[in-house]
This record gives C-alpha cells, sequence and structure tokens, in this order.
C-alpha cells in the first residue's frame, strides 16, 4: 500500500488539450479510473501516459461504448477513455448527463473553460486530486464529500502527514472516570463539585508553617509560664526543708545529711530542669537572641530583662553547687571508712551550699514575681513574626537584578 | 514551599531532640546505677545533637535565600544558633568522656574536681543556650518568608551587598 500511495501523481488524467468542453465536469470522473489503473497498473506505464496526452487504454473494454457519440472522432475517444469508468463506478453514472450540455455549448464558453482548465487541472490533479481521489475510491468515499473538500481548500496543498483540523464541538456531558469506567456527568454538576473542592483546598492551606510555629511557640510560653512559678515553689520549700531538717541555727546537720542525701540528687536535677526551662522561656520574653534589643531592655531596668538575669544567675549558682550535692548524695558518718565527710567539715561544706540555695530560692522568687509584672510580654513573638507588613505582593512583576 | 505537615514533623523530631537532650543534662547524674547507663545516655545524647545539627542544616537548605545563594545571610542570621551549637557539642563530648573515664570502674565514686566541675557548668550553662538558640532557630524557620520571594527578603539583600 505504501508503494501505491507514492504512485499517484502518475494516474494523472490527461491533459484535455483536444477535448476542452467537458474537463470541469468530467474531470473526477476521469481521473479516479485513471487512478485506478495507476494503482493496477505497471509504474512505467503510469509514467508514460502521464507525460503523454491520450492513455490508450487498449487493455479496457470498449464494448459499452454508445453509439450516439459518434459524431466526431475525438469524442470518441473521448469516450473511450470515459465508458469504462463509468461501467467500473456507480457514482460516475449519476453525472454522465452532465456533460452532453456542455458538450453542445458554444465556443465562447468553451474557451473560457480552456483557459480555466487547461493550466490548473495540471497542478491539481498532478498533486491535490490524484492523492485524495484515490484514497477516497479505495475507502468508499463519497464524491460529495471529496469535491466539498477540494472547494473549501483551493489554494491549500494538502498534505498526507498534516492532522486533520476539526472545530471542537462542546458538549453538555462529560464523561468522567469513576471506578474505572468512564461515566457520563453533567458539565454544570461538575463544574460545582470542582469548586467545592477548590474551596475545601483553599481552607486547608490556612494552617501554614507560621501557624505551628506560632502554636508551639506559644505552647512553650505556657510551659514556661508554669515553670516559673513552679520553680518559685520549689526552689522555697527546698530552702524550707534544708533549714528544717538543719535545725535551730543549722545546729543538727548531720540529721540534716541523713535525711537529705536521697533528695540531693532529685533536687538538684529537677532544680535545673525547672531553671532550664525558665531561662528558655525568660530568654523568649526578651527576645535574648537580638542582643541590642535585650541589652536596651536590660539597662532600661525592664521587669522581663532583668528577670531573665536573675534565672540566669540562679543556674549559675545552682551549677555551681552540683560537686557539693554530689558530696551529700554520697554522704556516709565519718565513722564509716572511706568516708568523704571528715569530722567537723560539715558546716564549713554546708554553709555556703545553703546560702547559695537561699539566693537561688530568692532570684527564683523575684524573676516570678517580675516575669508576673508583664505576663503577656512576648519580644520574641512580635519580633519574629511581625512580618505581615513586608510581605511582597507582585512577586513575579518586579525581579531583582542579579548584579 | 515548605508543606506545614513536613514542617510539623520536623519541629517535633527536634523538639523531641530537645526534650531528650534536656531530659539528659538533669537527670544523667541521678541514673549512674551503672556506668553503662551513662555511656549509653551520653552517646545518644551526643548523636542527638549531632542529628540536630544535621537537621536545622537540611532545614537552611530547603529555604529560599539559601537557594537563591543568600548562605551569608543565613549565618548572619542563624549564627549564634551555628556557634552556640558547635561550642555545646564541643563541651559535652569532653565532659562525657572525662565524667565515664573516672567512674567507669564505681559509679559511686566522687570524681569532681575544680576543673571537672568548671567543665560541667560550662557545658550545662551552653545546653541551656543551645536549647535557646535552637528552638528559636526552629520555630523561625517555619516562617514563610524563608521559603519565598519577599520584600523582606530584599531589603535583606541589599543591605547584604551594601
Amino acid at each position: 500500500m505504501g508503494k501505491k500511495q507514492v504512485r499517484p501523481p502518475r494516474a494523472l488524467p490527461p491533459v484535455p488539450s483536444t477535448q476542452q468542453d467537458d474537463i470541469p465536469l468530467n474531470r473526477p470522473k476521469k481521473k479516479k479510473p485513471k487512478a485506478k489503473n495507476a494503482l493496477g497498473g505497471a509504474s512505467l506505464e503510469g509514467i508514460v501516459q502521464d507525460t503523454g496526452h491520450q492513455p490508450s487504454d487498449g487493455s479496457e473494454p470498449l464494448t459499452h461504448e454508445p453509439l450516439e457519440h459518434a459524431d466526431a472522432p475525438v469524442q470518441k475517444k473521448r469516450k473511450k477513455k470515459r465508458l469504462p469508468v463509468e461501467s467500473e463506478t456507480s457514482f460516475t453514472q449519476k453525472s454522465t448527463p452532465n456533460p452532453s450540455p456542455l458538450l453542445y455549448e458554444n465556443g465562447t464558453d468553451l474557451e473560457q473553460a480552456e483557459e480555466t482548465v487547461t493550466r490548473k487541472p495540471r497542478k491539481r490533479t498532478k498533486r491535490s486530486q490524484p492523492t485524495g481521489l484515490q484514497y477516497a475510491n479505495e475507502l468508499g468515499v463519497e464524491e460529495e464529500d471529496i469535491i466539498a473538500d477540494e472547494q473549501n481548500h483551493p489554494g491549500q496543498q494538502p498534505s498526507i502527514f498534516t492532522a486533520p483540523i476539526g472545530v471542537s464541538q462542546p458538549v453538555g456531558k462529560v464523561f468522567v472516570e469513576k471506578s474505572r469506567r468512564f461515566q457520563a456527568a453533567d458539565r454544570s454538576e461538575l463544574i460545582k463539585t470542582t469548586e467545592n473542592i477548590e474551596m475545601l483546598l483553599d481552607i486547608k492551606p490556612s494552617w501554614t508553617t507560621r501557624d505551628v510555629a506560632l502554636s508551639v511557640h506559644r505552647s512553650f510560653r505556657t510551659i514556661g509560664l508554669f515553670s516559673h512559678g513552679f520553680l518559685a515553689g520549689y526552689a522555697v520549700w527546698n530552702v524550707v526543708v534544708i533549714y528544717v531538717l538543719a535545725g535551730k541555727q543549722l545546729s543538727d546537720l548531720s540529721n540534716f545529711l541523713q535525711q537529705y542525701k536521697t533528695l540531693a540528687y532529685p533536687t538538684q536535677s529537677l532544680l535545673y530542669l525547672l531553671l532550664a526551662v525558665s531561662t528558655i522561656s525568660a530568654f523568649d520574653r526578651i527576645d535574648f537572641a537580638k542582643t541590642s534589643v535585650a541589652v536596651r531592655s536590660f539597662l532600661a531596668l525592664d521587669p522581663t530583662a532583668l528577670s531573665s538575669f536573675l534565672y540566669f544567675a540562679a543556674l549559675t549558682l545552682s551549677l555551681s553547687q552540683q560537686m557539693t550535692s554530689d558530696r551529700i548524695h554520697l554522704y556516709t558518718p565519718a565513722s564509716v571508712n572511706g568516708s568523704l565527710w571528715a569530722a567537723g567539715t560539715e558546716e564549713e561544706i554546708l554553709h555556703p551550699w545553703i546560702v547559695v540555695n537561699l539566693v537561688v530560692a530568692l532570684l527564683v522568687g523575684l524573676s516570678w514575681l517580675f516575669l508576673s509584672y508583664r505576663p503577656e510580654m512576648d519580644l520574641s513573638e512580635e519580633l519574629m513574626f511581625s512580618s505581615d507588613v513586608h510581605e511582597y505582593p507582585n512577586v513575579d512583576k518586579q525581579t531583582i537584578s542579579p548584579s | 514551599m515548605l508543606q506545614t505537615s513536613n514542617y510539623s514533623l520536623v519541629l517535633a523530631l527536634q523538639f523531641v531532640l530537645l526534650l531528650y537532650d534536656l531530659f539528659v543534662n538533669a537527670f544523667s547524674e541521678l541514673l549512674r546505677l551503672a556506668p553503662v547507663v551513662q555511656l549509653v545516655l551520653f552517646i545518644i545524647q551526643d548523636i542527638a545533637i549531632l542529628f540536630n545539627v544535621i537537621i536545622i542544616f537540611l532545614m537552611f537548605f530547603n529555604t529560599f535565600v539559601f537557594q537563591a545563594g543568600l548562605v551569608s545571610l543565613l549565618f548572619r542570621k542563624f549564627k549564634g544558633t551555628i556557634i552556640l551549637t558547635a561550642i555545646y557539642l564541643s563541651l559535652s563530648i569532653p565532659l562525657h568522656v572525662w565524667v565515664l573515664n573516672l567512674r567507669w570502674k564505681s559509679s559511686k565514686q566522687f570524681i569532681w574536681t575544680d576543673g571537672l566541675q568548671t567543665l560541667f557548668v560550662f557545658q550545662r550553662l551552653a545546653a541551656v543556650l543551645y536549647c535557646y538558640f535552637y528552638k528559636r532557630t526552629a520555630i523561625r524557620l517555619g516562617d514563610p518568608r524563608f521559603y519565598q520571594d519577599s520584600l523582606w527578603l530584599r531589603e535583606e539583600f541589599t543591605q547584604v551587598r551594601s
């Protein structure tokens, strides 16, 4: 088939040099048999027929040649070509009455027709028509379709490789794939559902990463607020326990060590944990990372800045007593072999430790009071997330120069 | 653009690692029934710090600021976190090695010297500062401005250039 598709130019009808009158209307009739002959016949003979003026058509049967057109020998030759086609094709018979009036028209019309036809059909029939009509014959396409197609594109040269251009027809129904089947759905309903989905999608992104960060920050601030109060109470409780166990004027230190050694490390650990959380929370409130802001707040004796400083001091003091706490934790009476506590050294070791714990309790209590003075203050949130003004509306339109 | 779910997941992971770090710092002295317990706790703690460093750098790489090539801007904004994390890790590892080395034979032994006490205080103070800066950075990286072009970014860019 591929080879046959190349051949059509060879099957062009001969140039009607002698029979100019009936060419415009009979042209489709002639081409079809020629195309068929070209497809069916040998290629070399086809080339000769193209270049030659009249094909011999000796192989075609001439038995059906009508006698009514025997007025001129030229017409006989023409009929010889035409009639076999009529016998082969069905639709050409419809147009058989047409040639007769044209044949008997006067010479002026024929000459005009000659001028138009003798040039154009060569090009058209050689290029456009044989390809189109040949396939039409093979596929059994109606002649009217082919002619209409030809009239729509008179100057264009149809190509085999161009895709058919069609105007899309909007259909009321849309086929949507549901459960592995395409089901017809109304277009308006589909638009409604997609709008609903878009609305849902619009709602979802409202919870942005910034909101997550803000919620986490606020959660930690709440935890910190709890920690401040708990630490203040815990530190005071710790000091009270120490003084109660140590007795009046710290006279019963051995009893205190016996009782407190199990509490020493848990107390120290919990104190560090609470101090750490409270310090971080206090730093958050003054946005300690911005040193200039933090120093300015501290110099202005801002209560929050002061409380941050006090927390950090308390943390340092508390950590500095780690060694003593461990010593208390490992307390054994001086009489026991390998004891860390030599006789008479309890007061010397414990006195600073008790004072430091007292100071820590005071610092923590003061910090809590300072923070309670302005519990809503949070510079971090204000400085870190106050960016709504700086949002850039038209990013796409304005670009920055790289250099 | 950073997805909210992804950011929440990463933030939760960072906070879990921070909480573990805080927990070990607070209670490691209490949980010294056997030296190997402290060993495991310290190893995991150091790995957690490293993980946190990796995560925060991955978050940096994910920002539009970094992808636009403004690495110096990111470093300027978060240099406190980067430096403090490095300091904290460099203090933690020697302290852990020192403490375990002294307590390896007997966990009930009194090991404190002035040097160890000083290192301990600085390590714990650095831990608090690291925790604060890291938490602040992790929360700040949730700001959408780091993941898109904005007027703020252009202003920062001009400040860096000038």
